[in-house]
């Protein structure tokens, strides 16, 4: 049980690292308040809206002129009669969203009864919906007076989710917090490389793969109790978790080894001053083109295929997918495409070690 | 069987040779010098023998097995303790031991004992609980010592085991390193020639990656040292002196009223009686003693720490 002396000894050197801890844990935390209470706070730019009138009557009109006058709303002159038109429209890009008031609104709101809204989007742009989504709500409340019963529903995603805008925006910034890892792990393994305690350890009977297993093992913990404080603060911001919740924390921990990964090749490459330069060279970009922060599809195909060989879209297209209430068997691929690239970043590992231990 | 045994062990890096052919037989129990001013191949050799470099040419073993072909049954048998002080800085010195002591897989209890007693002979019982950064510069190469000796190896490799202590320390650890002679081969190198004339066995003096002289201390000072020497504290000398003992020694120094002569046999009587015949003022004069260094400089033409 060498590597477990090892691992034993790396994560005494992390938890009493106030700053590595502090750096690890509470980033990604400060990172998800900013993106969440951006988001899901309604403090943003005037959305352009179009608006299908099939009520025709005086109520769905006022109700129009009444989002009109929302500041954080730029509602298009021309009214549509009919869903089909602004289909057409929306799916030449005329237009980046609609929404639609289905005739039997003004009887559900003399009636008291839950009145139905629809607010339809372009797939290939989802947070113009998330983010609008909220404020039709609450004018909508505004206007039928607070205790009417209003559902606005979402073309394409779950009702079930309180806030679209933090399901969105959490499992992008918890892979990225986990992507953090890379850094982290990297920085140990440079840092005992240069500081010569790696040599030192080489003239002990422990194998190379004591060495990798020594080196990961401690940060799973950290892996466990960063995604178990990302879940809470996502549910504190407004997460709403429809899916299963292992399977999330199975892709969190599957990208979180990749990270590791990736850190002890770094870390086992390249020196401790250059290593935050290099890892952060890799983390920043990658976690942009794999839509950790907003969505990817407008992105041109060359960067989108790039994307999709690595294993970090995957973990957040899949854990968006799981939290939203996908089944096991739409995320598989990537799940397998996880494993796989765990596998080949840890025999990667491996063999790294095996060369450094003799030059 | 020898403890320690190479064969025209070579280590080359690009164009530069750091070791060139170096032959060493150490025997169980011996305390081995390695004597050489930096840069002469000590370092590069322990790495060669604790499996971390791969010789160029040459073999090397520890107790009959081979570095290059079975690493990892000589990693069992030694014990390092490398030129900087390499510890674990947020682990406190049981943390320390154990590490070492389990990699080489001692058991809790065994790791407990040694650390217990190792401690206390280094005399960092009192600090034990505390995490090594906050340590000195001399209690941390005495816990990297205690690291080197947690797994009770049969050959222990102290790289420079006093660079950079004061005084003190140095002495402290001396008395240490001496203690276990005769119980622990032990190769040490140094480029103190008082560290390596009072703790070897023999002493082998290294310079630009050969082994250029062998023995015991003694043996170096009077096989190999062919002059000796004797030191003058004078006034009013004259030029033409200067070139009269000129021709008649070896060597001389001159430096602020002190003059160095060397030469094979030297006469007290008589060059106290000529320079004063000639008007030189003596204040005093001795016969010097050899040293190591007078040896290294004698077979190297430079100084130990140039």
């Amino acid at each position: 049980m060498k590597f477990w002396e090892i691992g034993k000894r790396n994560l005494k050197e992390i938890y009493r690292n106030p700053v590595l801890l502090g750096f690890l844990l509470g980033m990604p935390v400060a990172f998800m308040v900013v993106f969440c209470d951006a988001a899901g706070g309604g403090q943003a730019s005037p959305i352009a809206l179009s608006v299908v009138d099939e009520d025709h009557s005086q109520t769905s009109s006022v109700f129009i002129q009444y989002l009109g006058s929302v500041d954080a709303i730029e509602l298009n002159e021309s009214i549509y009669s009919e869903e089909s038109q602004a289909q057409e429209d929306l799916e030449d890009g005329r237009i980046s969203l609609y929404l639609l008031i289905p005739s039997g609104f003004e009887e559900a709101k003399q009636a008291r009864q839950t009145v139905n809204l629809e607010l339809a989007y372009k797939e290939a742009d989802p947070m113009i919906g998330l983010l609008l989504k909220p404020m039709i709500e609450a004018v909508g409340f505004e206007f039928l007076g607070a205790a009417a019963p209003l559902n606005v529903e979402l073309k394409g995603t779950e009702s079930e989710i309180k806030n679209p805008a933090v399901n969105f925006y959490f499992p992008g910034i918890a892979v990225f917090g986990l992507m953090i890892l890379v850094s982290t792990a990297a920085e140990i393994i440079a840092g005992d490389r240069e500081k010569g305690f790696l040599s030192r350890m080489f003239t002990t009977p422990a194998r190379p793969w004591d060495f990798i297993l020594g080196y990961s093992l401690p940060f799973i913990p950290v892996l466990i109790v960063s995604t178990l404080i990302y879940l809470g603060v996502g549910m504190a911001l407004g997460l709403t978790i429809v899916g299963n919740l292992g399977y999330a924390f199975l892709i969190f921990f599957l990208i979180g080894l990749c990270s590791i990964g990736v850190g002890m090749i770094v870390g086992s490459l390249v020196k401790s001053e250059s290593q935050a330069g290099v890892s952060w060279l890799f983390v920043v970009p990658i976690a942009m083109i794999s839509g950790a922060w907003f969505t990817v599809e407008l992105m041109p195909s060359a960067l989108k295929s790039v994307a999709r060989a690595l294993p970090f879209i995957h973990a957040i297209d899949a854990s968006r997918a799981v939290i939203s209430g996908s089944s096991f068997s739409a995320i598989t691929l990537d799940i397998y495409w996880l494993i796989g690239w765990a596998v080949v970043l840890f025999a990667v590992g491996i063999v790294l070690f095996r060369r450094t231990m003799v030059s | 069987m020898n403890a320690v045994q190479t064969l025209k062990l070579t280590k080359e890096f690009d164009s530069l040779v750091a070791v060139d052919g170096v032959n060493l037989e150490i025997k169980k129990g011996e305390l081995f010098s390695l004597l050489g001013p930096n840069g002469a191949g000590k370092t590069t050799t322990i790495r060669m023998l604790c499996c971390l470099l791969k010789p160029t040419n040459g073999t090397a073993s520890i107790l009959g097995h081979d570095v290059v072909k079975t690493p990892f049954a000589v990693k069992k048998l030694i014990g390092v303790s490398p030129q900087d002080t390499i510890l674990s800085e947020r682990l406190n010195c049981w943390e320390n031991l154990a590490l070492i002591g389990k990699v080489h897989g001692l058991s809790s209890d065994e790791v407990a004992r040694r650390s217990k007693e190792l401690l206390e002979t280094m005399g960092l019982m009192e600090r034990a609980k505390d995490q090594v950064r906050k340590f000195s510069g001399g209690m941390k190469r005495r816990l990297s010592i205690a690291m080197a000796l947690v797994s009770d190896p049969q050959v222990l490799f102290l790289d420079e085991p006093t660079l950079g202590l004061d005084p003190q320390a140095r002495r402290a650890i001396w008395e240490y390193i001496a203690e276990l002679k005769g119980k622990k081969t032990i190769l040490l190198t140094t480029h103190y020639m008082e560290e390596a004339d009072f703790l070897s066995d023999r002493i082998g003096v290294i310079d630009e990656g050969r082994v250029v002289a062998l023995g015991t201390s003694q043996e170096l000072k009077t096989n190999l040292l062919e002059m000796r020497s004797m030191v003058v504290s004078i006034e009013n000398i004259s030029a033409e002196v200067m070139e009269d003992l000129q021709s008649k020694y070896s060597r001389l120094e001159m430096t602020k009223g002190r003059l160095k002569i060397y030469h094979k046999d030297l006469d007290f009587k008589e060059i106290v009686d000529y320079l004063h015949s000639r008007g030189v003022t003596v204040y005093s004069a001795a016969l010097e003693q050899p040293t190591l260094e007078d040896v290294f400089i004698q077979i190297t033409g430079k100084k130990l720490r140039d």
